[in-house]
């Protein structure tokens, strides 16, 4: 399915947008303005809102823990502000200040981001089997090549093809876990190929086409609502930095060799996303420029709003009221 | 006043999800072979429910879990059954790290009101996995309340608050107590959760037992009748725990027995003796006795009678804290 001007133009704006809140939070875990870990997405985070742009409110997402989901957050139309809120220990946290990094927007069908890399793999299945029972809402679970290591991921897969549920096993294939390569971890260079042993269509695309992703994405989801079941999306993309800040940038045990980063970073989504919509004519660099601009001021409020957001420190009390439902 | 209808506790569990199926259509069951059925507690619910409510699964935890943790989150209220309890540690990850905690750490936006099931305990020789106890496990974490029926009445009552509960609830049942009989009214009704009974009234000693042990705390206060006066206290839910119904009795006994089919060590007993110490010290006129499993994986064979809690361990507790 071909995109529209006008879908092209939303796609690139919510790329430039990601782009931005990556960077932020670059910038101030650096300055130690953010409570946890980052992992930053830098020259990764296409596939996050190719993969949501386009989704119905009703549909499911659980976003990949790299840039925290920030992709998946900007596609989702999810309130950054609330977000950074949150990874501040403020009061107007998404969470009330209690999560650390492990958020969730329920009201934005995002129900949660764990630290146990995987554990999404539980909860999809009954996403999706609520989903088909729903009858008009899909499940986009989005999740790393590293989190296919666990046997969570064989169960999902074995249930969704089972019963067909409408889930997109949507995998951001960057070929690294923290410092192991894929070539170590896996057997195969497709984690979409697992997914032959159940029976379910697969298909691979490259990650850093923002546009193609959403192609893709936009087909699965129909797959799934049509009653036809699962399908495995593997976006094929890189990771231009360290696993998280703070720790070394390693392949193996080795560091990883500064001309064959470079040699990424012409892979760069914003900057192949920005080629094709000047080419196309999709975007004037005027409209570019407004976007950026636009970009910067919105990560202004952000910043603002979770800066002056008082710090969370209710009272034991208060915390015991909120474990159970009264 | 007309006669109550006895039923045996297994089936007193599955009149609870009939009516509480038939009264909330987002009531569902996931589990392993529950059409079918190795114990007798989902007969018949597939014919009256169809396989959509009543849901079989591969031999897979991970994904069965998951079919009721990810369907409450999207407003359904499931019932998942691990037909043996101890089963659930195969998704002990998704049950204590993220189910119990989830609420909370969210920022007590959701709600997950589900039905975490299954039944164990001594007496059928069948080694750890399948007997052990697991309330203990699940009990340490907050978010996740956790009680096993002792008599038929409870358990149907017990069964139908966990259902309508908008909290997790692991509802733990006893293989010895499957098809003991008693009165089990009709209509549903609730037992509450969080609140322990009296089983017993007595003077002398308070003895609080639960489950299969309960039948043996009953044995003991019989054999015991006229020589020492025995207050048996049914915790029915080890959390939230009870505490102020056992300080109660204690205003009256002074005296102390728990009894608890699990580990000796970070048991529902040792909880129960650190706040009655911590609480009621000064209604103690004896140590507090523990009569639980010792620190010992529970084996098959023969050795269940002696390793488990046993009417002659427990009268032995009793006739301790009394002499």
């Amino acid at each position: 399915m071909a995109l529209g001007k006008k879908q092209m133009a939303l796609l690139y704006r919510n790329l430039v947008r990601a782009d931005h809140f990556d960077k932020m939070m670059m910038n101030r875990i650096m300055q130690g303005k953010l409570i946890g870990f980052y992992h930053p997405g830098d020259g990764a985070m296409a596939a996050g809102v190719g993969a949501t742009t386009f989704l119905d409110e009703n549909d499911i997402v659980n976003p990949h823990h790299r840039a925290h989901g920030l992709a998946y957050m900007a596609g989702r139309g999810i309130d950054i502000g609330r977000y950074l809120a949150e990874r501040t220990g403020k009061v107007d946290g998404c969470c009330g200040g209690r999560s650390s990094f492990h958020w969730s927007f329920p009201d934005k069908k995002v129900y949660g981001a764990s630290g146990f890399i995987g554990w999404h793999f539980c909860p999809v299945v009954g996403w999706g089997w609520a989903s088909k029972r729903k009858g008009n809402q899909m499940v986009l679970m989005a999740s790393g090549d590293g989190s296919y290591g666990q046997g969570g991921a064989h169960e999902a897969m074995l249930f969704a093809m089972n019963w067909k549920l409408p889930i997109v096993f949507f995998c951001e294939n960057n070929g690294m876990a923290i410092h192991s390569t894929i070539s170590d971890m896996h057997p195969m260079p497709d984690i979409s190929s697992l997914a032959q042993g159940y029976g379910m269509p697969a298909v691979v695309i490259d990650g850093q086409d923002v546009f193609a992703v959403a192609e893709t994405v936009i087909a699965a989801r129909e797959h799934a609502l049509a009653g036809k079941g699962p399908t495995f999306v593997e976006a094929k993309t890189l990771r231009l930095r360290e696993h998280d800040v703070g720790t070394p940038d390693l392949a193996r045990a080795e560091p990883r060799e500064a001309a064959y980063l470079e040699e990424l970073k012409k892979r760069d989504p914003v900057v192949l996303a920005t080629t094709r919509v000047l080419a196309e004519k999709v975007l004037t660099r005027k409209q570019i420029d407004k976007i950026y601009q636009e970009a910067k001021e919105e990560v202004a409020a952000i910043e603002k709003f979770a800066d002056e957001s008082p710090v969370a420190q209710p009272s034991i009390e208060e915390l015991l009221a909120g474990v159970y439902v009264a | 006043m007309s006669e109550v209808r006895e039923l045996p506790l297994v089936e007193a569990i599955r009149e609870a999800y009939r009516q509480e199926m038939e009264r909330d259509e987002r009531v569902f069951m996931v589990g392993q072979d529950i059409a079918g059925g190795i114990f007798p507690h989902t007969k018949g619910l597939v014919e009256q429910f169809g396989t959509d409510r009543i849901v079989d699964t591969p031999l897979a935890e991970i994904g069965m879990y998951g079919t009721a943790f990810g369907a409450a989150m999207e407003g359904f209220r499931p019932i998942v059954d691990f037909m043996f309890a101890g089963f659930f540690l195969n998704a002990a990850s998704p049950i204590l790290a993220q189910t119990a905690q989830f609420r909370f750490i969210h920022g007590s936006q959701m709600s997950l009101p589900m039905v975490i099931t299954g039944a164990c305990g001594a007496g059928m020789r069948l080694g750890n996995e399948h007997a052990m106890l697991v309330h203990n496990m699940i009990a340490q974490v907050p978010g996740i309340k956790v009680c096993m029926p002792s008599t038929p009445y409870d358990a149907k009552g017990l069964m139908t608050a966990a259902i309508r509960d908008d909290n997790p609830v692991a509802f733990i049942w006893h293989l010895g107590t499957m098809m003991d009989r008693g009165p089990v009214p009709e209509e549903p009704y609730v037992v509450p959760l969080g609140v322990a009974e009296v089983k017993r009234e007595g003077g002398d000693v308070t003895l609080v037992a639960n489950g299969f042990q309960y039948k043996n705390a009953q044995i003991v206060a019989d054999k015991l009748a006229g020589e020492i006066s025995v207050e048996i206290i049914d915790p029915r839910t080890f959390s939230p725990l009870d505490i102020d119904t056992i300080l109660k009795s204690l205003e009256k006994t002074g005296r102390l027995v728990v009894v608890d089919e699990s580990w000796e060590s970070r048991s529902t007993a040792s909880e129960i003796a650190a706040q009655v110490v911590d609480r009621g010290f000064d209604l103690l006129d004896a140590p507090i006795r523990r009569v639980t499993i010792p620190n010992i994986p529970l084996p098959g064979g023969h050795m269940e009678p002696y390793v488990a809690p046993n009417p002659d361990a427990i009268e032995a507790a009793v006739r301790d804290v009394c002499r």
